[in-house]
């Protein structure tokens, strides 16, 4: 296995507490990956100049310009201005679930959501973010400064799953609150009903919005590894279900395979773009999604 | 079904144990937390089913494996024999023991019946007290229920072997038909035998299998005393062509020795029985010794040839030298008489008739005449002269195609032939016209009236003796059918009319009519041939028996002339279970004999009818009997084993298969297979370990039913 390889597995980025630092970790990680610049295959045409502020990389400080003006500018470039994208996450308990005791759905979808806010406020592209459970818990307006990040690092470090969830409610509140089309990304696991929650998606769509769902799973929701008998307690309600897991596994993943699939057929007629994760996944598949939508958006 | 530790059934108590755990304290899954519950809803309700009937199963295995080991724990077992019983209850046992004389059989120093005796007087000891115990021989005898055991005791203790033994299906019939009188529940029969196939014949045991498998409570023990290879010489039977013979005559007594099991050099040795002169008592004298080489599993004919025999009657025996484990087969016995030649009276229709020197000369050959071996003195006469000759003095008469006679000379031949003696007629040409041979002095000793001469020119007409059963036919019923009869064709013969009361026909044609018949006239009989024996074959001859190789013409001869002299039909020399009847040479109403016994017995006998034969009801001791009566020669006879009683073969183990068939039929050869098998009879067949290994496989499905259940 590479050393790219071996950043990128969520199991070695949980090791770094720090999420600014986790964030970075698994960016550099993804582009060393590539093996390209970093703005490959972005859109990075030149637009217009602006006066020069503390902050500003000083590299992209037009020095030509400077010498006829003896005055800093900086370039601006086309495409930074154009994508404003939304964080969501789900704070549900369920999300605060993991089978191994390693990395919970939620510390998945928040390194995730902090990977992708670095990367974008790196490309000078304004992040905001929601947190909600069974309402809107959180948010913060999009902003494309450096101290973004941070402000949205130190809200989801706050945040901890638990009670119960309404997704598609929160959605929908949330497709009230959004003014301009924009880049919502939104980290669940997606339990309850599908049917409410894809007309959530579809309205958010219908007003403009592009949407990433990354659908986040632990793995033993994935792969269902129990074996006897077994009784499965559901963390928000409490309910049990008593099976023989060795001869249930065939059904539970044929269903969710038919979930999974509700999801990815109707999101793809409505352009939204379903990402299936879980937890034993590394993160370049969702910033891959992430990337291949900005291309498509510039 | 009986259990032998019926407390332990308690042990089912135990049931209720997984049935309070599955109800009450049912080991409670694996809880886990799982968020995703809603894809596990979906599908669960059938599933749920499916497990409820897991835990049913499980439950029912638990349960099972508990209940039967429970079970075997009480050591149940299934009677074979019908009702349960207990080891203890009183029985009714009937204990048969075959006497017969192959028991006598010596085996590590006891004879089989000893052997056998010894193993019922220990089975007498265990059996349960308060049982009905009956003794049964297989000798014919009343049965019954003994008295008590003491009784049984003393009864097995007196038992010998017999040479009247009954088959043992028989006996075991007349035991089954007891033991159904009897009301015990359990009923046992003890079958002592040495597993010989004479005793029990393979055409009875399939019925004798199904008979005791249908008595219901029954249990049958063979105890086997036998000797599985028996070793011993034995003489398998005895055979004298002739019991009656001419002082001149030759004695030929012949057996056959076989060894069984054994072989190698064997002397057999011929004695007779003589009266000292100086002491006046009768002891055996050494005749004749052979030594044998046989081999094991073969038999050899061994031969006794004894001339220069004194008239009167002789017995005698042969007897293997030395000692083996079976004597009863060592010893035959017999009894012949040795008589002065038989004078006899051929009668010849006129002197220029050559032929009836045929008669003579088949009777008494020329050589046999000059070196005094001839059996007969032939007197050849014309019919013309019968009228004038004694004829007290002969034996016996043959008129050779006779011509008419007078009818003084018919009564005369027809006393005679009343006196006791033997007349034959061989009819032929000259018997014309017919009307002299329809006279009633003629009728009173032809067997029928002659009716016409029945001519067969095609050579397709021969004599046909159809049943040899007849004295005349003996000769040839032991060449048994090889006799060319057809080579030697009848061309011409009398038709008779209806046959006179009382006439056997003997021989007849192929065309099936009557050629030589018998008619019983007062004390004597008279053959009548339908053709003649003398014909002359140069004129157109009434048959060609005389021709060419005649060796059945010489026979037919011989054996006529000796059935008519009576030395044919005499016999002397009986088997165990045959009726003796002796013909004694007294006349004159009821006599009283007394009979000697081999063993030195004395009984008296006396003799029935008219023809003064003594009739003695079957004898069951081999050896020599002597017959007298005061102031007359001594008669006798002599008794021998069949050469089938003494066979020691055993039954074939598909045989004794046959027999085994009947669930309740068990074989024992000790007194642990004894033990093991009434044990097995009385308590049952055990189920201990069928079921044990019932409920290890009911353990391991339960082990695996619920390794898959509650799998961490």
């Amino acid at each position: 296995m590479s050393l790219v390889a071996k950043y990128l597995k969520p199991e070695v980025v949980r090791q770094i507490r720090r999420l600014d630092l986790r964030a970075k970790f698994i960016v550099r990680g993804f582009f060393q990956g590539l093996h390209r610049s970093p703005f490959h295959g972005f859109s990075v045409e030149f637009s217009e100049h602006r006066k020069y502020t503390p902050g500003d990389d000083p590299k992209d400080i037009d020095w030509i310009v400077y010498a006829k003006t003896d005055k800093y500018y900086v370039k601006k470039f086309e495409a930074e201005t154009n994508i404003t994208g939304y964080l969501t996450l789900d704070l549900s308990r369920s999300m605060g679930y993991t089978y191994r005791q390693e990395v919970t759905k939620w510390d998945y979808a928040v390194s995730l959501a902090a990977a992708l806010c670095y990367l974008m406020i790196q490309q000078q592209d304004p992040v905001g973010l929601f947190t909600f459970d069974e309402k809107v818990r959180a948010s913060l307006r999009p902003k494309s400064k450096r101290t973004q990040l941070g402000d949205v690092l130190a809200i989801l470090a706050r945040s901890q799953p638990t009670g119960r969830t309404d997704v598609a409610a929160c959605l929908t509140q949330i497709a009230g609150m959004l003014r301009h089309a924009s880049l919502v990304m939104v980290f669940s696991d997606l339990l309850g009903q599908p049917e409410p929650i894809l007309q959530a998606l579809y309205r958010l769509r219908h007003r403009g919005h592009d949407v990433i769902v990354f659908h986040i799973l632990d793995e033993a929701e994935v792969r269902f590894p129990f074996d006897g008998l077994v009784e499965l307690e559901e963390p928000e309600t409490g309910q049990l279900v008593e099976v023989d897991a060795s001869d249930f596994r065939h059904a539970y993943l044929e269903e969710l395979q038919q979930f999974q699939n509700t999801f990815r057929r109707e999101c793809a007629q409505a352009k939204i773009d379903y990402v299936p994760l879980d937890t034993s996944m590394p993160f370049d598949r969702a910033l891959s999604e992430y990337l291949i939508n900005r291309s498509q958006r510039s | 079904m009986t259990f032998l530790n019926v407390s332990l059934l308690g042990g089912m108590a135990l049931i209720a144990v997984p049935i309070l755990l599955h109800l009450l304290l049912r080991r409670r899954p694996r809880r886990v937390e799982f968020p995703a519950i809603q894809f596990v809803r979906q599908r669960q309700l059938p599933q749920k089913r499916r497990l409820r009937i897991r835990h049913w199963l499980l439950l029912a295995l638990r349960v099972a494996v508990i209940g039967l080991l429970s079970l075997a724990m009480a050591r149940p077992s299934v009677i074979f024999s019908g009702d349960w019983a207990l080891t203890e209850e009183p029985v009714a046992a009937a204990l048969i023991f075959d006497t017969s004389v192959r028991m006598e059989y010596r085996h590590e120093n006891r004879t089989r019946l000893e052997a056998a005796k010894e193993l019922a007087l220990w089975l007498l000891a265990e059996l349960p007290q308060q049982s009905d115990i009956a003794v049964l021989s297989s000798r014919s005898g009343p049965v019954a229920f003994e008295v008590d055991r003491a009784s049984a005791r003393q009864r097995i203790g007196r038992l010998e072997s017999s040479a009247d033994s009954l088959p043992l299906p028989t006996v075991i019939s007349r035991a089954l038909e007891l033991l159904q009188q009897n009301e015990k529940r359990i009923r046992e029969i003890y079958i002592f035998t040495d597993l010989a196939r004479v005793a029990w014949p393979t055409s009875a045991l399939a019925q004798l299998a199904s008979q005791l498998q249908n008595s219901v409570g029954l249990s049958v023990y063979l105890v086997d005393v036998g000797v599985p290879e028996p070793k011993d010489f034995a003489l398998s039977g005895l055979q004298l062509p002739r019991q009656i013979l001419s002082s001149r005559g030759t004695l030929v007594v012949q057996t056959q020795l076989e060894g069984i099991g054994i072989g190698g050099p064997c002397t057999v040795q011929l004695e007779l029985l003589e009266v000292d002169p100086s002491t006046g008592r009768r002891s055996w004298q050494k005749r004749e010794e052979k030594l044998c080489q046989v081999q094991a599993g073969q038999a050899q004919q061994v031969v006794f040839r004894l001339r220069g025999l004194s008239a009167g009657l002789h017995q005698g025996q042969v007897r293997i030298v030395g000692g083996d484990a079976l004597p009863a087969n060592d010893v035959r016995y017999f009894t012949f008489e040795v008589k002065t030649p038989w004078q006899l009276l051929l009668v010849a229709p006129d002197s220029s008739h050559l032929v009836p020197g045929f008669v003579s000369e088949a009777l008494a050959p020329r050589e046999y005449r000059l070196t005094g071996q001839a059996r007969y003195d032939c007197r050849l006469i014309r019919q013309e002269e019968l009228s004038g000759v004694d004829l007290s003095q002969y034996a016996a008469v043959i008129l050779l195609d006779p011509k008419p006679l007078e009818e003084l000379l018919w009564q005369k031949l027809a006393g005679y032939v009343a006196d006791g003696h033997g007349l034959a007629i061989c009819l032929g040409r000259n018997a014309q016209p017919m009307d002299s041979f329809l006279t009633p002095a003629a009728q009173s000793l032809l067997p029928g009236p002659l009716q016409m001469q029945v001519r067969r020119p095609d050579f397709d007409t021969y004599l046909a003796p159809s049943d040899r059963q007849h004295p005349i036919l003996a000769e040839f019923r032991r060449l048994a059918g090889t006799v060319p009869w057809d080579d030697f064709p009848v061309l011409c013969y009398w038709q008779l009319g209806e046959l006179a009361k009382g006439v056997n026909v003997i021989v007849s044609y192929s065309d099936g009519r009557p050629a030589l018949l018998e008619r019983p006239v007062g004390k004597g009989r008279v053959l009548t041939l339908t053709t003649p024996l003398t014909d002359d074959t140069n004129q157109e001859p009434w048959n060609l028996l005389p021709v060419g190789d005649a060796w059945p013409y010489l026979i037919l001869v011989n054996e006529l002339a000796a059935y008519l002299v009576g030395a044919a039909e005499h016999q002397l020399n009986y088997t165990v279970g045959q009726t003796v009847v002796l013909k004694l040479p007294f006349s004159g109403g009821r006599r009283s004999y007394v009979v000697t016994a081999p063993d030195g017995t004395t009984f008296t006998a006396q003799t029935e009818g008219p023809s003064n034969q003594l009739l003695l009801s079957p004898p069951t001791l081999p050896g020599n009997y002597r017959v007298q009566a005061g102031g007359s020669p001594d008669s006798g006879f002599s008794i021998n084993l069949g050469p089938e009683q003494t066979r020691l073969e055993r039954l074939r183990p598909e045989e004794l298969n046959q027999l085994l068939e009947a669930n309740n039929v068990r074989l024992a050869r000790n007194r642990q297979e004894i033990n093991r098998h009434v044990s097995l009879g009385r308590v049952g067949q055990e189920l201990f370990p069928l079921l044990i290994a019932l409920v290890a496989c009911l353990w391991g499905a339960e082990l695996l039913v619920a390794n898959r259940f509650y799998k961490d």
